[in-house]
C-alpha cells in the first residue's frame, strides 16, 4: 500500500517552495493520491528554457520503497526521453532508486537530465543520433518542440483556436474539443487528429 | 607405485607377457583398487549446506577479523572465491575490499545514545518515531524500523536478498543480515526464511566450485570440487556428469568439443552438407539427384531431364552444347572443389563417428556382462578350485568399462583435434600429421588391448578346466594393468603433447581417473542444521569446523597427488593455487 501520509507531506513540502524551485506536484484527482501530475520548468540556457513540462506520476503500491513511475506528458525532444511515449531513461527511477529520495528530488533529477543529456545511453535512438551527428539541428528541433508543446499555456484561448483552425480543423469542433480537455492545446490536437 | 610402473613398463608392449607376471604383481594390482584416494569432491545436501560454507566463512572471519555477516557479504561479492578475496586483500588492502563489497566494519560509536523519551524523524516516512523504534545500520544511516522492514520485504521479493543495500541515496552498504532477519521475521517469518535460504544457497549459486547436480528429477544435492573444476563426478544419486559443463562425462573430449560433437551427431549436418553440394533437387519430383556421368544433361528416375548447371527443367533435346549464355560454366571448378571437400569432410566425420558409435554400443552391450560375470563368479566359487580370489574378474570388468568409455570419447576428440574446426592455425600440416600419428598409435594400442580384455571376459571360463581358468586369469590381470596404463598414457599424450602445446586455445579435459568416475563423498555435518538456524550454528562454530577440517586434510594431500598427472596448463594454474593454499594452511590447522 502506498504510504499516503508521506505522499501528503511530500506534496506540502514540495509546493511550499514552488516559488524557488518552480517544481509543482498536484494530484490528478483529489480522490486518488497515487496518480499525480508534476510540472518542471525547462532549465535556463537549454533549448527547453521557458517551457513548462508536465510529467505523469504513478505511485506503485510499494512507494516509497519502489520507485515512482514517471513519464513526460508534454512532448519533448531529448535523447533520454522517448519522443513517442515520453518514457524517461533515468537510473534513479530504476535500480538506483532509494526510499530516501522524494518526488521532488526525482523531479529535480529529471530537470537535471534536461540540461545534461546522456546520448550514449539513449531512450530515443533517433534523437540520440541527431544529437551526436548534427547538434545544431538537434538544438533546433528541441527548441521547436519546446515552443510548440511546452509553452502553449501562455496562449489565450482564442490564440489556440486560431492555431488549430489554421491546421485545418473546423472551428466549432476545435472549440468543443478545447473545452473538453480543459484548454490543453496538445491534448486537443491529439483528440482532433484521432478523430 | 612409481617404481612398480617404471619397472614393468617394457613388458606392456611385448606380446607374450604371461611369464613376466607372477602372483606378487597380481596382488599389487589388486591392492591398487582397494587403496582409495581421499575424495576431491563432496556432495552437499540440504542438511550440510551450512556446514559446507563454514570453512570459507571462518577463514575470512579470521583473516580480516570481521563478524560472520560481513564475511558472508564479502564472500558473496567475491563469489565465494576465497583465494581471489585474499589476493585482492594482499594487493589492495582491507579498505578496498570492504568498500567494493559494501561493508563498513568501522564500529560506529554513537556519540549521543538516544534516550527512550526522545524522538527522531525518519527521513523515509517523515514521521517522528521514538528513539527505540529506529535502527542504525553499520554505515551510520538511521531510519525507523517499519521503513527498514518494508524496504527489506520489497528487496527480498525482488530476489535481491543477497545484496540489500542501505536505504540512503547513493549509500553502497549492504544491510546487516542479522538486522534484516530480525526485522523481517517479526512481520513475515516465511519471508525471513526465504531470505536465509537465498543467503545459504548463494554458496551454490554464486560459487564456481559448487554446482547443483543436474539430475532430472533433481535430487536436491550440490557437488563441491576441491581443486579442479575440470573433472567428472558422481553424485550421491548415482548420476555421473562432467562438473564443468554438466553434461554426461566425456573425457578425453573437452567440453567444447563434446558440445559440438553432440550437436553434429544430432543434426547429421555432414550428410546434409554433402547432399546440398553433391545433389540437386529434380525440378519435377524434388528428390535429390546425384550426377553419375559427365554430361550436364541429367535425367531423374522420374523421367524428368534437367540441366545440372542451372537446375532448370529441360526437354530431352536440350544438350549441353547448345545451351547459350551459361555463365555458370566458369564456376564449375569451384563447385567441384567444394563437392570434393564436402565429401571428404563427410567421410572423415563418418570414420570417427562409426568408431565412436561402435565403442559406445560395445559399452552398452558389455554392461550386460556385469550380470553374466556375476553368474560365472558364483559358478566358479561353487567349484572345488584352489582359486579363491575372484577379484580379478570384477577388476577386469571395471577396467573394461572404464577403458571402453575413454576409447569411445577419444574418437570425437581426435575428430576435432586433427580437424579444421579448432586448431587449424595452431599447427602446420606437418605437425598435425606427426601428432595424429602419435595419438593414433596410442589409441590403437589401447583399442586392441580393450578388445582382447573384452574377449577374455566374455569367454565362458566358468566351464573351463582349472588350468585354463588360471591362464585366463593371467591374461585378464595382465590386460587390466595394461589398459589402465595405456589409458593414462593416452590422457597424458592429450594433455601434454596435444592440448598442452597449443598457443592460443585452451581446452581443458577432466583428468584420467583410473578407478572410474569419482563418487562425491558426503560432507560431514557437524551440527544438525536448517535454513534459518545460522545463529545456532555460530555457537557451535568450533564443533562444525572441526569436522570439516578432519575431512579436508586428506583431500589436501590429494591435491599434490593429482597435479602429477595434470596437463601443463592445469599444472601452472594448480601450482599458483596451491601456493595460495599453503599460505593459509597454518591458519587452517590452528
Amino acid at each position: 500500500m502506498v504510504d499516503f501520509a508521506r505522499v501528503q507531506k511530500e506534496l506540502q513540502e514540495c509546493n511550499r517552495d514552488f516559488e524557488v524551485s518552480g517544481i509543482k506536484v498536484m494530484p490528478k484527482s483529489d480522490a486518488n493520491l497515487a496518480h499525480l501530475l508534476g510540472t518542471i520548468p525547462g532549465p535556463l540556457g537549454t533549448p527547453y528554457e521557458g517551457g513548462s513540462f508536465k510529467i505523469d506520476i504513478t505511485l506503485p503500491d510499494g512507494y516509497p520503497f519502489e520507485p515512482p513511475k514517471m513519464q513526460f506528458a508534454t512532448k519533448v525532444w531529448h535523447p533520454n526521453i522517448s519522443s513517442q511515449s515520453g518514457a524517461i531513461c533515468l537510473d534513479i527511477l530504476k535500480d538506483q532508486w532509494s526510499p530516501a529520495l522524494t518526488l521532488k528530488t526525482a523531479l529535480l533529477s529529471v530537470q537535471a537530465l534536461l540540461s545534461a543529456p546522456e546520448p550514449d545511453d539513449p531512450q530515443d535512438a533517433v534523437v540520440a543520433q541527431q544529437y551526436l551527428r548534427d547538434y545544431p539541428t538537434f538544438m533546433g528541433t528541441a527548441r521547436y518542440w519546446t515552443e510548440a508543446f511546452a509553452m502553449t499555456s501562455s496562449l489565450g484561448v482564442e490564440d489556440k483556436v486560431l492555431k488549430l483552425v489554421e491546421m485545418g480543423f473546423p472551428e466549432a469542433l476545435v472549440r468543443s474539443t478545447l473545452v473538453s480537455v480543459d484548454g490543453d492545446e496538445n491534448m486537443a490536437l491529439e483528440k482532433l487528429c484521432s478523430g | 607405485m612409481e617404481d612398480y610402473m617404471s619397472g614393468s613398463e617394457e613388458d606392456y608392449y611385448s606380446s607374450d607377457r604371461e611369464d613376466s607376471l607372477d602372483g606378487l604383481e597380481n596382488d599389487e594390482s589388486d591392492s591398487k583398487f582397494v587403496q582409495y584416494k581421499a575424495p576431491s569432491c563432496k556432495v552437499i545436501t540440504k542438511e550440510s549446506l551450512l556446514s559446507a560454507q563454514r570453512e570459507d566463512l571462518r577463514r575470512v572471519m579470521e583473516l580480516l577479523s570481521v563478524r560472520e555477516q560481513h564475511a558472508r557479504t564479502l564472500l558473496i561479492h567475491y563469489r565465494w572465491d576465497v583465494e581471489k578475496l585474499i589476493a585482492v586483500y594482499v594487493e589492495k588492502g582491507k579498505a578496498c575490499i570492504f568498500a567494493g563489497a559494501g561493508v563498513t566494519a568501522v564500529e560506529i560509536v554513537n556519540l549521543d545514545p538516544p534516550e527512550a523519551s526522545s524522538t527522531v524523524t525518519c527521513n523515509i516516512c517523515m514521521e517522528d518515531v521514538s528513539a527505540t523504534g529506529v535502527t542504525n545500520m553499520d554505515c551510520g544511516h538511521c531510519f525507523c524500523n517499519s521503513c527498514w522492514t518494508e524496504h527489506f520485504i520489497v528487496k527480498i521479493n525482488e530476489g535481491q536478498s543477497k545484496r540489500i543495500r542501505c536505504m540512503a541515496h547513493k549509500c553502497n552498504d549492504i544491510c546487516d543480515e542479522a538486522i534484516v532477519r530480525k526485522l523481517v521475521s517479526e512481520k513475515h517469518p516465511d519471508l525471513a526464511e526465504k531470505f536465509d535460504r537465498f543467503l545459504l544457497e548463494s554458496y551454490i549459486e554464486d560459487n564456481k566450485m559448487v554446482k547443483w547436480c543436474p539430475s532430472i528429477p533433481h535430487c536436491g544435492n550440490a557437488i563441491r570440487v576441491e581443486n579442479d573444476e575440470f573433472c567428472e563426478v558422481e553424485c550421491l544419486c548415482g548420476l555421473q556428469f562432467c562438473f564443468s559443463c554438466l553434461s554426461e562425462t566425456h573425457s578425453p573430449c573437452s567440453c567444447l568439443m563434446w558440445e559440438l560433437w553432440t550437436k553434429k551427431c544430432r543434426d547429421e549436418s555432414e550428410t546434409v552438407n554433402w547432399m546440398t553440394v553433391h545433389t540437386k533437387p529434380c525440378p519435377k519430383c524434388h528428390k535429390p539427384v546425384e550426377k553419375n556421368g559427365g554430361c550436364n544433361l541429367v535425367s531423374c528416375i522420374c523421367g524428368q531431364a534437367f540441366c545440372w548447371l542451372c537446375g532448370g527443367a529441360t526437354g530431352r533435346n536440350h544438350t549441353w552444347s547448345n545451351i547459350t549464355n551459361h555463365s555458370c560454366g566458369r564456376y564449375k571448378e569451384d563447385s567441384e572443389k567444394m563437392a570434393k571437400r564436402a565429401k571428404r569432410d563427410l567421410y572423415r566425420y563418418m570414420h570417427y563417428h562409426n568408431r565412436y558409435k561402435a565403442h559406445t554400443d560395445s559399452f552398452k552391450q558389455e554392461s550386460r556382462l556385469r550380470e553374466t560375470v556375476k553368474e560365472k563368479v558364483s559358478n566358479l566359487e561353487a567349484t572345488d578350485s584352489k582359486l579363491r580370489d575372484f577379484s580379478w574378474i570384477t577388476n577386469g570388468l571395471c577396467r573394461l568399462f572404464r577403458s571402453r568409455r575413454a576409447l569411445s570419447y577419444s574418437y570425437p576428440f581426435a575428430f576435432y583435434m586433427f580437424g579444421d574446426d579448432f586448431f587449424k592455425d595452431e599447427m602446420t600440416e606437418k605437425e598435425r600429421e606427426i601428432k595424429q600419428h602419435l595419438f593414433e598409435d596410442q589409441q590403437q594400442q589401447l583399442e586392441s588391448n580393450v578388445e582382447k580384455l573384452s574377449k577374455f571376459l566374455e569367454e565362458p571360463f566358468d566351464e573351463y578346466p582349472e588350468e585354463q581358468v588360471m591362464q585366463i586369469r593371467m591374461q585378464v590381470i595382465n590386460l587390466t594393468v595394461i589398459t589402465d596404463d595405456l589409458c593414462k598414457k593416452m590422457y597424458e599424450c592429450i594433455e601434454n603433447d596435444l592440448l598442452g602445446s597449443l598457443q592460443f586455445t585452451i581446452h581443458n579435459i577432466a583428468p584420467y581417473q583410473s578407478k572410474g568416475i569419482e563418487r562425491a563423498a558426503e560432507l560431514a555435518i557437524g551440527w544438525s542444521t536448517q535454513a534459518g538456524s545460522i545463529k545456532k550454528c555460530q555457537k557451535a562454530d568450533g564443533q562444525a569446523n572441526g569436522c570439516i577440517i578432519e575431512s579436508d586434510v586428506p583431500s589436501a594431500s590429494g591435491i599434490s597427488d593429482e597435479s602429477e598427472h595434470s596437463s601443463r596448463k592445469r599444472a601452472r594454474k594448480g601450482s599458483f593455487e596451491s601456493s595460495l593454499f599453503d599460505l593459509n594452511l597454518p591458519a587452517k590447522f590452528n
